[in-house]
């Protein structure tokens, strides 16, 4: 996972330095399984966004390269730390933020397209959704609703929280949510990049007061990107494969959950479906469990999912979804973008690169993060290190 | 005295700031100018009116605890400036200061922190005890200091010049850092810190602040004048 900062818990840090505790097995999770004597992976670090926004006149969507007969514009700039995209029913669309900004925006789906802060000072605001005019915000710590939303953008009022048990911490600790059929869905990372996760690195699905938490997929390291196929109502997710493994493996997961509650997917004992863990592996076969439907690259941060519902692009993206690679930070050669990936009735998926150029020299001039199809079939692509919302139309031309 | 003198500085400081800033509003980074002719850069000013009482004109003082600034890079003086412009990271003067800073203002001061030369640290009041540089030196290689401040620990992009900054500035950061009360833009320095002791801050403090080359270094920048 590209944790665009390498994020430590101050609590751990408060109860270490309390204790006056120093000693290897304190290390931060992100580090372990880091090879120690190895400088050129010693010396890899997350990849900071600027805290400043891309002027929208130097975003980089001229670079941006598109199968034939699409044309990508900005749909907005200047929204610091970009992440999570949803929409209202009234057409406002709600953005959330990750390790920079802690804040929620709204930007109406008319007019100049500017953010304003709805919410503010809330670290880690990454999870949201809107159901029945509600908006759903999931930190680290807790999951919140703010109701009737739209008609009160200039003041949220207090949330009702709906639950509070989340782990916190801050090692893939950030939320994605989904609402279908009157449950809400969100994981539970790794506390670590390698470690026995103990009851997390879970999918979990809870009625929306927050009652009834049950096990939806097991041994997901951290999936913050996911969607159900409309045809099948089967839940899609991608999975960010462990560190330090190796440069070129394991490859993050595009996984599919046709059994709620029955599948583990491997972590930590099984990497990309045919790796075992050197650690954890031992006494263990991949066969005991469930396989990606595809992989998405080494390291990729593979970060939203989601099925194309709209009309206004070709039959080919019916039934598609997109994925967003926010790209490696622990690679040395970068790579990302916006893919595109169908699932082919089996259990597999076919998938294919959509929207690329947001690497350049080697740096990231975007990064890729989430998704929202609009009303009339375009798609917005939220960027949170350039900052930005782009949007994505067929023409044909 | 002291504590009236540093409020005074800081209402002026504050009030040169309120002044100027409106007429910066406006300007994008990077955007184009409305008239043909540039409008002048108004940060230099801006710094020596604002910023140099206390880091000094070139970017450094003797004024205790007070970091450095001659030798930083454009990123991480702009993250340091959003971490006070948000509340984040807490100095009563730089929160005040920083607090009415638009993006523009942000980009403006730190372009022009990171066109100030290094300035070489004058001569420690004290020798330099050569065995806690040579501790200092073995722990700065065994906690990995160099893989993000660099060999010559002038650091780069959002990871700080530490090379001959004040001691006691550096000693105050390394045990914030380790307490959790000081936020990095980034953890990175949290998570460095987590396996050295707290002995051991102190020491890489008096390294760094005496790092050897540094004013070696620094003073043939300086001397070039860029």
């Amino acid at each position: 996972m590209p944790r665009t900062m390498r994020v430590v818990s101050l609590i751990t840090l408060f109860v270490l330095s309390a204790l006056g505790v120093a000693s290897a097995q304190d290390e931060p999770g992100w580090a372990k399984g880091r090879p120690k004597a190895n400088d050129e992976a010693m010396k890899m670090a997350p990849v900071p966004s600027f805290p400043v926004p891309v002027p929208a006149d130097q975003l980089p969507v001229k670079k941006f390269k598109l199968p034939p007969g699409f044309k990508v514009e900005v749909w907005a700039s200047g929204v610091l730390d970009a992440r999570g995209l949803r929409q209202g029913e009234k057409g406002n669309i709600f953005v959330s933020t990750i390790f920079v900004a802690n804040k929620v925006y709204v930007i109406p789906e008319a007019g100049k397209h500017e953010p304003k802060t709805i919410i503010d000072n809330t670290p880690l605001a990454t999870g949201i959704e809107f159901h029945k005019g509600s908006l759903y915000l999931a930190t680290n710590t807790k999951i919140m609703r703010y109701d009737n939303v739209e008609a009160n953008l200039d003041k949220l009022g207090e949330p009702t929280v709906i639950y509070d048990k989340l782990p916190g911490g801050t090692d893939h600790s950030w939320k994605y949510l989904r609402i279908r059929g009157d449950k809400l869905y969100y994981a539970v990372g790794a506390p670590c990049n390698i470690c026995d996760p103990g009851e997390w690195a879970k999918i979990f699905s809870m009625n929306l007061d927050g009652s009834n938490v049950e096990t939806i997929a097991s041994g997901v390291r951290n999936t913050v990107g996911f969607d159900f196929d409309p045809k099948t109502g089967h839940l899609w997710f991608t999975d960010n494969g462990r560190d330090w493994f190796s440069e070129e493996l394991p490859n993050d997961e595009l996984n599919v959950v046709t059994q709620p509650g029955k599948q583990h997917f491997g972590y930590p004992f099984c990497h990309q479906g045919n790796i075992p863990d050197p650690e954890f592996g031992w006494g263990k076969s991949c066969n005991d469990f469930q396989k990606p439907a595809a992989l998405l690259g080494p390291h990729a941060g593979s970060l939203g999912l989601k099925f194309y519902t709209g009309k206004m692009f070709p039959a080919k993206y019916q039934g598609a979804m997109f994925i967003a690679l926010h790209g490696p930070w622990n690679r040395t050669k970068k790579y990302n973008g916006v893919y595109v990936a169908w699932p082919d009735g089996k259990g597999g998926a076919k998938v294919e690169p959509f929207m690329t150029g947001f690497v350049e020299n080697n740096t990231y001039l975007g990064r890729p993060a989430d998704f929202l199809v609009m009303k009339d079939g375009s798609l917005l692509v939220s960027d949170d290190h350039a900052h930005a919302i782009y949007r994505i139309t067929y023409t044909g031309k | 005295m002291k504590g009236l003198a540093g409020l005074a500085l800081f209402t002026a400081t504050l009030l040169a700031l309120a002044l100027p800033a409106g007429a910066q509003q406006a300007k994008p980074r990077g955007g184009k100018p409305a008239s043909p002719a540039p409008a002048e850069n108004p940060y230099p000013q801006r710094f020596a009116t604002l910023c140099a009482a206390c880091h000094g004109a070139n970017g450094r003082t003797d004024m205790p605890g007070m970091p450095v600034l001659a030798g930083q890079h454009m990123f991480y003086a702009i993250t340091q400036l959003f971490l006070f412009r948000e509340g984040r990271r807490s100095n009563e003067a730089m929160t005040a200061i920083a607090k009415g800073m638009s993006d523009a203002d942000m980009q403006g001061f730190a372009n022009f922190i990171a066109t100030l030369p290094p300035v070489p640290a004058p001569p420690p009041p004290t020798p330099t005890d050569a065995a806690r540089m040579k501790k200092g030196a073995e722990l700065a290689k065994q906690h990995k200091c160099i893989f993000c401040h660099g060999a010559d620990f002038a650091g780069g992009q959002q990871v700080p010049r530490i090379a001959g900054q004040r001691e006691d500035y550096l000693q105050m950061s390394l045990r914030g850092f380790k307490a959790g009360q000081r936020p990095g833009y980034t953890m990175a320095m949290g998570e460095a810190l987590s396996q050295v002791t707290p002995e051991e801050l102190d020491t890489l403090a008096y390294y760094a602040a005496r790092f050897p080359g540094a004013v070696a270094a620094e003073g043939k920048a300086a001397a070039e004048g860029k």
